[in-house]
């Protein structure tokens, strides 16, 4: 896993994306107890390309290019099947630029705060984000009036 | 309407002593909680396997 952050790390240096953050089940594990999955999910913000497209291309490009290969919807890094997800709206963007930095074993890299976390959990819907969001309210510290704010600013509500 | 029954003691005990690990655990170390998942894997792989869901148990620890 160490060597998996380190290359995302390397791809941010490099510019092939601006930024990263951990966020899904594997997010939500560092704030509440580990949640079997099978992806590491990698929220990015992406260069903007020449027609304004939201594109990973050139993201797969670079990581073919260190040799690891796309496997259906992820790519698998250093043993982790990593799928990246670009910030695809304003919540996103916003959970990216506010992510929490931190350590895992000596490598730095960075997880949604949980906050962002159930935000986006609500927003997205689907049964497992409803669980999410009980699991995180239930386990996580959470701040309640930046939580509040998110919500007020997305038109979320709990 | 007729009150529900209360717990016995031993039942509310165990659903005490679940809580309380589920508490443990959420409180680990990041690297130790992804030993978890990893853990996780391995029980759960078989039985998706079964059902004809391909997934793969993360190496993890392959030196960065």
């Amino acid at each position: 896993m160490e060597a998996t952050l380190k290359i995302l790390n390397d791809l941010e240096r490099a510019g092939v994306m601006h930024r990263y953050a951990i966020g899904g089940a594997m997010g939500a594990t560092f704030y509440v107890e580990p949640v079997l999955t099978f992806d590491l999910d990698v929220f990015v913000v992406l260069p903007q390309t020449s027609g304004g497209l939201l594109t990973l291309a050139p993201l797969y490009e670079a990581l073919r290019a260190r040799g690891y290969c796309e496997e259906k919807e992820c790519v698998n890094i250093e043993g982790v099947p990593v799928q990246f997800l670009p910030a695809y709206n304003a919540l996103l963007e916003e959970a990216l630029a506010e992510a929490r930095e931190t350590l895992y074993d000596a490598t730095p890299t960075r997880v949604l705060r949980a906050e962002h976390l159930l935000a986006i959990a609500l927003q997205t819907g689907r049964a497992k984000d409803r669980e999410r969001v009980r699991l995180l309210r239930e386990q996580a510290s959470l701040d309640q009036k930046y939580l509040a704010a998110i919500l007020a600013r997305h038109g979320l509500a709990l | 309407m007729k009150p529900m029954d209360a717990l016995k003691p031993e039942i509310a005990w165990l659903l005490a002593a679940k809580e309380d690990r589920r508490h443990k655990l959420s409180q680990l170390p990041f690297p130790e909680k992804v030993r978890v998942v990893v853990r996780l894997q391995r029980m759960a792989e078989p039985v998706l396997r079964a059902r004809g869901r391909q997934v793969r148990v993360w190496d993890i620890e392959k030196a960065p």
